[in-house]
């Protein structure tokens, strides 16, 4: 990989982190929202390195810089630069082209966010071990919750009060929850579902409703129910899924942040 | 131009009649003997194909985006497109600013700062270095080429190599984005600082004890005195950015292959086991060779490990990993790392579970 392409690759990589923050909100399908400026930063940074790389080089600067060879390197293994002369800044081994892979992923298959596929594929969520159950703070509005009022929660929320709420202040409270429609493979019913996230794709943990008094929508729409949770009989922290029943349902039109955190 | 150099520019005194027919003949008699004529051309050329080949790649692209994009509806290979996309922007900004920093105490901090912090009696410099180690910001592969300038600049190698292995897995920016991925469990991040700065010592330790000079291969001269300092600055950056970008990307995609294509089952199965678990994800560190600026991010997505097959994960990766032993290898030596990679990963699994017991 010569100067030239180092820079290119430089500047494609950084207009790729640009483009999935600045001009599009793709990265939201990746990673949480308070990562957007350290991105776009990081754009910038690569952008403009990529570009002074170019400039020296074009102005020859880089065959001082590097004892002017710009030869293909005999061999892709980075050591064999390593290993003669110590540092020959002018070549990168070969496995540097990969930094293109990115680019690619970002400008041809904009990756869209995890869905279905991973909440089917993925093992549910498993209660919180006993030790850490005494020292649960609960984050939702169910306490505060006014007699009749319609408490809109995350589906995160709901599970956590499902499973480890003591008191089971959740029993008969009306709640509102927004998420994805995912068939149930074993049996009856569907799950609405939402994927969240403590820092990136690759951590997203599932957590879903089971719902059987309405029929399965198209898989991956976005709905908002409302309804309660189905008290389950016996320990709360034993079940294995939460039922919900819904009183009303509708569609979502205008997708929100995909991810849960 | 300079004629010094070329046997068929020295003037045969014998044949030419005047200056000026010693310079025509000169340069004509040049023209057939000197092998590199085109020299500067062929550079250029070779630059406009570098050119040609990347925008050939963008309009590739573009014409992907138009008629691909729509068309890729395979979950499987969106849902990996995912994963992997994610980790590779998610390392990004970590990865360029620890490049970035670690340029800049390459380029502006001279060695001799480092020489006078570090005492010369090796047993004493080993737990200073990795102490030090926690000071300075940047992931493995920027520390190979600095414990390799360290030890040229007089410190003793036990030192540098303790050096070597705690800045990556201890450092300041490697602590925040430990923090960050596991976000309430503070814990996590203090059982790693601890364990990888033991590791780091008492590998050090050892090889004041029992290593041998001729085992180390000494590294040449980093970069050309006279170089101004942001030249330095702009081709370590680069330098760093291209190696550690690389092999950062054959982490995700090996991190995201797993991530999609290993049966949960299996991986559950796994990772009930007690000791089978940590070794498990000490082996997967050592394959997937992650930046260590970025491996917290993966650790805390095995999701179904214990805590201390997440730290095993986090301690051995950045001192033990494909891509690190291939960098040693060129900077040291093969007969260096068949014996340090070996007695960093014993060490660095000795001190996973002794801190793993006591802190998580």
């Amino acid at each position: 990989m010569n100067r030239i392409a180092q820079g290119l690759t430089l500047v494609l990589l950084g207009a790729a982190a640009l483009t999935s923050t600045v001009a599009t909100d793709l990265y939201l399908n990746w990673v949480k929202p308070g990562f957007g400026p350290f991105l776009v930063a990081a754009g910038v940074v690569m952008v403009l390195l990529g570009v002074l790389v170019i400039v020296a080089e074009l102005r020859g600067e880089g065959k001082e810089a590097s004892g002017g060879d710009t030869a293909e390197e005999p061999s892709s293994e980075s050591h064999h630069e390593h290993g003669h002369g110590g540092h020959d800044h002018s070549r990168a081994p070969r496995v540097a082209w990969l930094l293109l892979l990115p680019v690619i992923a970002v400008f041809v298959v904009a990756p869209p966010a995890l869905g279905a596929y991973t909440v089917e594929n993925t093992a549910a969520a498993s209660p919180p071990p006993p030790e850490q159950r005494g020292s649960v703070r609960f984050d939702d509005g169910i306490a505060e919750a006014e007699p009749g009022e319609v408490v809109e929660m995350d589906v995160r929320q709901f599970v956590m009060r499902a499973w480890l709420d003591e008191e089971r202040l959740l029993a008969g409270q009306e709640v509102e929850l927004t998420g994805f429609a995912v068939p149930d493979p074993e049996g009856e019913g569907w799950f609405l579902a939402r994927l969240q996230m403590s820092c990136c794709a690759a951590d997203a943990i599932v957590n879903k409703v089971h719902i059987t008094n309405r029929p399965a929508p198209e898989t991956d729409s976005w709905w908002t129910v409302r309804g309660t949770w189905i008290e389950p009989e016996g320990e709360i922290s034993h079940v294995s899924q939460h039922e919900f029943e819904v009183l009303e349902m509708r569609e979502v039109s205008d997708t929100p942040d995909p991810y849960e955190w | 131009m300079s004629d010094r150099t070329t046997p068929a520019a020295v003037p045969d005194p014998a044949v030419p009649h005047s200056l000026g027919d010693t310079l025509a003949g000169g340069w004509h008699d040049r023209g057939d003997d000197l092998p590199p004529e085109d020299w500067g051309r062929r550079g250029g050329s070779r630059r406009t194909g570098t050119v040609w080949l990347f925008a050939l790649f963008i309009t590739a692209m573009a014409l992907g985006h138009a008629w691909v994009t729509d068309r890729l509806t395979s979950e499987a290979f969106l849902a990996w497109a995912t994963i992997f996309t994610a980790i590779s922007f998610q390392a990004l900004p970590f990865l360029v600013f620890g490049v970035a920093l670690s340029a800049a105490l390459t380029a502006f901090v001279p060695t001799s700062v480092y020489q006078r912090l570090i005492p010369s009696r090796p047993g004493r410099a080993v737990p200073v270095a990795g102490a030090s180690g926690a000071l300075l910001p940047g992931c493995e592969c920027a520390s190979v080429p600095i414990a390799g300038s360290l030890i040229k600049g007089g410190v003793a190698p036990a030192a540098a190599l303790t050096f070597l292995l705690a800045a990556p897995a201890i450092n300041p920016i490697v602590m925040i984005a430990t923090a960050v991925a596991f976000a309430g469990q503070p814990e996590m991040v203090l059982a790693r600082f601890v364990a990888s700065l033991l590791t780091a010592v008492v590998v050090g330790w050892v090889w004041v004890r029992f290593g041998r000079a001729d085992w180390l291969r000494l590294p040449a001269p980093t970069h050309a005195p006279g170089e101004s300092r942001w030249t330095v600055f702009r081709e370590s950056m680069l330098h760093d950015m291209m190696h550690a970008g690389g092999y950062l990307v054959v982490g995700g995609l090996a991190a995201a292959t797993i991530n999609v294509m290993v049966p949960r089952e299996w991986l559950v199965t796994v990772a009930g086991l007690p000791v089978v678990s940590v070794l498990v994800l000490a082996v997967l560190a050592i394959l997937l060779s992650i930046c260590s600026e970025a491996d917290a991010f993966v650790a805390v997505s095995f999701t179904d490990f214990s805590p201390t097959a997440k730290l095993a994960f986090m301690v051995i990766g950045p001192m033990v990993d494909l891509k690190l032993v291939a960098m040693q290898a060129g900077m040291f030596g093969w007969r260096f790392v068949v014996r340090f990679a070996p007695l960093c990963l014993l060490v660095g699994l000795l001190s996973t579970f002794l801190i793993g017991g006591i802190v998580l």
